[in-house]
């Protein structure tokens, strides 16, 4: 039984690329997406459950993603999220939003994604990541708090619009 | 916060939880403030994460517009090539014959049976 790389791609790609959105920026997002699609495309997929193959594949997202980091900081080029300052930071939430993920240490940014950006459960975040659910639990834990106290000002905005709960991701 | 609050992260990922930590951890005012505050995070990085997402829109919303442009030239075709053809079978119909010229035969006019030259 083999498993297409496109159909693989397709049924993930929508995810992937809001996943990277956050964790590398949206324009460095769509190249990203496309190179787990290179990836995925020259490796041998599991045959397995959806799950692990799911995350298998974001495995690979967060190598990239990784990967991309480390460049960015042997070559830094001047961030705007830096430069534009607290001046959009206050007007704009979703360059706030961004600033404060950019703050939190990669592996807890990444859980953090992986449960509030993608959908995925703590099993599959943990496979991803090489975590066990206990540890994803306490990291997406610390990363909220953390993003919490950073978020102050446009959580307490937020709190004023009505809201709903909604677990799992669709 | 205290680690205890975890179950709350826990209950909002529809995780496995313990029912009575979650009790406890809302007895207290700061959990139920962190309860909503981390509902209001939910929505605060979610909603960028559909405005990223639109981001990637314009090509499929570039290609449906391409398609109906298409669409859209052809039917302004077939409706001028139907509405030309029109026009001009109704000018062929309606318009005069084309004109003919009368010549009057002179009065010294005189058959000549065929064959024989005066």
């Amino acid at each position: 039984m083999t498993v297409d790389p496109a159909a693989l791609f397709a049924a993930h790609q929508h995810r992937l690329f809001k996943y990277f959105c956050r964790a590398v920026g949206p324009d460095t997002a769509r190249d990203l997406t496309q190179d787990v699609f290179l990836r995925v495309s020259r490796a041998t997929i599991p045959v397995a459950a959806d799950e692990e193959v799911r995350a298998w594949l974001f495995h690979i997202a967060r190598n990239l993603a990784l990967d991309h980091h480390r460049a960015r900081l042997r070559r830094p080029e001047p961030s705007p999220l830096a430069e534009e300052g607290s001046r959009l930071a206050t007007q704009d939430v979703d360059l706030a939003v961004n600033e404060a993920l950019a703050a939190l240490p990669d592996l807890d940014r990444d859980v953090f994604l992986m449960r509030e950006v993608v959908g995925l459960g703590y099993d599959e975040i943990g496979r991803a990541c090489g975590l066990t659910p206990d540890a994803v639990r306490s990291r997406i834990h610390r990363a909220r708090l953390q993003l919490r106290e950073r978020l102050a000002s446009p959580i307490a905005m937020r709190r004023t619009i009505p809201m709903r709960h909604s677990g799992r991701h669709t | 916060m205290s680690d205890s609050h975890e179950v709350i992260s826990a209950f909002l990922d529809d995780e496995p939880f313990d029912s009575n930590a979650l009790a406890q951890a809302l007895s207290e005012p700061s959990g139920r403030e962190l309860l909503i505050d981390l509902l209001a995070l939910r929505h605060l990085v979610r909603t960028e994460g559909k405005e990223a997402s639109a981001l990637t829109a314009p090509t499929s919303w570039r290609s449906s517009l391409r398609a109906l442009v298409a669409v859209a030239a052809l039917v302004v075709a077939l409706v001028g090539g139907y509405l030309v053809g029109e026009r001009r079978r109704e000018s062929v119909m309606s318009a005069a014959p084309s004109a003919t010229r009368v010549v009057q035969a002179p009065a010294a006019w005189k058959d000549v049976p065929s064959g024989r030259m005066p």
